[in-house]
C-alpha cells in the first residue's frame, strides 16, 4: 500500500513538471465524495413539486414597485410599534418590578438587572399582552419620559415622503 | 462583464434611472430568488411575502453596495437571511424548534394547492427539512438550483471544499431517510 502511495506521489509530481497542468486545492480529496453524490443524486426526483398561482411572476414586478414607493411609511409604523412595543415592556416591568419592590423588602431591583432582564425578555411579551397593558396602564402616569411626545410624531410625519399614503392609511382603521 | 455589472448598479444608485433599473432587476431575479426563498419557508404565500421583504431590502441598500461582491450573490444573501429570519421568528412564535417547524411545515404540503409533487417529491423534502441549515442550504442550491460551489461559496461565505462536504453528507443522509422510510 505504501508503495502505491509512494507511486502516486512520484507520478503526480513528474506529472506536473511535465504538463504544466495544476488541479484545484483537495481536487481530489473530494473527487470520491462528488462521486458518490452524483450516484445518490440519480435516484432522486428532479423536481421538487412547488407550484405557483397563475401569472404571479408577470404581476410581480409593478407590485414590488408599489410597495417600494410606500417602503417609508411602513418603516415609520414599523418603528413606532416598536417603540411602543419597547415602552409597554419597561412600564409592565416598572409596574409589576415596584409592587415586588414594596411588597419585598429583602430584595431591591437594580437599574442594570432590569436592562439585563428587558434584554433577555422583551420578545416573550407578544403584541396583544402589549395592547392589554396598554389598556390598563398609562405610560405617563408611571414615567414621563417613556411617553411618545407629539412633537415625535409630527416630525416623524413631516420625513415622510408618502403623507398620501399614510393618510389613506389611518382612515381605513 | 465586470464593467456591465458596474454599469447596472450605476444605474440602480442613480435617482433618475433607479426605478428603470430597478424593475428590470426583478424582472431578471423574481424567480431564480422565488425558488431559492420557496425551497426554504415552503409556502407560496410566505414565499411571497419574504420575496418582496428581499426587493424592498435590494432597493433600500443598493445605494450603499459597495461592489465587493457580486450582485446576484448579494441578493441570494439578502433572501437567504430573509427567509431564515422568517423561519426564526415563526418557530419563536410558536414556541418550538426551526427543525420541527420546518417537518410541520412540509408535512402541510400534502394539502398544499400550491403543491404537485407525489410521495417521493414530499418525501425528499421531508430528507431535507431534516438536515442541518447549512447543509439544507447547499443541497436546495446545488440540486435544485444547479449552482456551482464557486457560486455557492460566495453567497454562503464558506469554502469551496467545506461546501462539498456539506453537499456530500446531505445527499448520504438523505438516501439513508428514503432507504428506512420504504423499509
Amino acid at each position: 500500500m505504501k508503495r502505491v502511495i509512494n507511486h502516486s506521489k512520484d507520478w503526480k509530481l513528474t506529472e506536473d513538471i511535465k504538463t504544466g497542468f495544476t488541479v484545484p486545492e483537495s481536487y481530489f480529496t473530494c473527487i470520491e465524495d462528488e462521486l458518490f453524490s452524483k450516484l445518490i443524486e440519480e435516484k432522486l426526483p428532479k423536481h421538487n413539486g412547488f407550484k405557483t398561482p397563475k401569472s404571479y411572476f408577470e404581476e410581480l414586478e409593478d407590485l414590488i414597485i408599489k410597495k417600494t414607493k410606500k417602503g417609508k411609511v411602513i418603516t415609520l409604523k414599523r418603528k413606532k410599534i416598536k417603540l411602543i412595543s419597547v415602552a409597554a415592556s419597561i412600564a409592565l416591568l416598572l409596574f409589576f418590578g415596584s409592587n415586588f419592590i414594596f411588597n419585598n423588602n429583602n430584595t431591591e431591583l437594580s437599574s442594570e438587572e432590569i436592562i439585563s432582564w428587558l434584554d433577555v425578555n422583551a420578545n416573550l411579551l407578544s403584541n396583544d399582552e402589549i395592547a392589554f397593558a396598554l389598556t390598563e396602564l398609562n405610560i405617563n402616569d408611571i414615567n414621563p419620559y417613556l411617553a411618545i411626545k407629539n412633537e415625535d410624531i409630527v416630525e416623524s410625519l413631516l420625513n415622510s415622503n408618502d403623507l398620501d399614503y399614510l393618510i389613506e392609511d389611518i382612515n381605513t382603521k | 462583464m465586470e464593467t456591465q455589472q458596474s454599469l447596472f448598479i450605476s444605474s440602480l444608485q442613480e435617482p433618475e434611472t433607479k426605478e428603470k433599473a430597478f424593475k428590470r432587476l426583478v424582472q431578471e431575479y423574481k424567480e431564480r430568488l422565488y425558488w431559492h426563498i420557496r425551497k426554504i419557508v415552503i409556502s407560496h404565500d410566505d414565499a411571497d411575502d419574504v420575496l418582496q421583504n428581499t426587493f424592498i431590502k435590494v432597493f433600500k441598500g443598493i445605494d450603499k453596495f459597495k461592489q465587493d461582491s457580486k450582485l446576484y450573490s448579494w441578493m441570494y444573501r439578502i433572501a437567504t437571511n430573509e427567509s431564515i429570519t422568517f423561519i426564526n421568528k415563526r418557530a419563536r412564535e410558536r414556541n418550538i424548534d426551526i427543525t420541527e417547524m420546518k417537518q410541520e411545515m412540509v408535512s402541510n404540503l400534502q394539502s398544499d394547492v400550491w403543491f404537485s409533487g407525489n410521495d417521493i417529491q414530499i418525501i425528499l423534502q421531508e430528507a431535507v427539512a431534516r438536515l442541518p441549515k447549512k447543509q439544507q442550504l447547499v443541497f436546495n442550491m446545488k440540486y435544485f438550483d444547479h449552482l456551482k460551489y464557486q457560486e455557492i461559496s460566495e453567497i454562503l461565505g464558506t469554502s469551496v471544499g467545506g461546501l462539498k462536504a456539506s453537499y456530500f453528507q446531505a445527499v448520504k443522509k438523505i438516501e439513508n431517510y428514503i432507504i428506512n422510510k420504504h423499509n
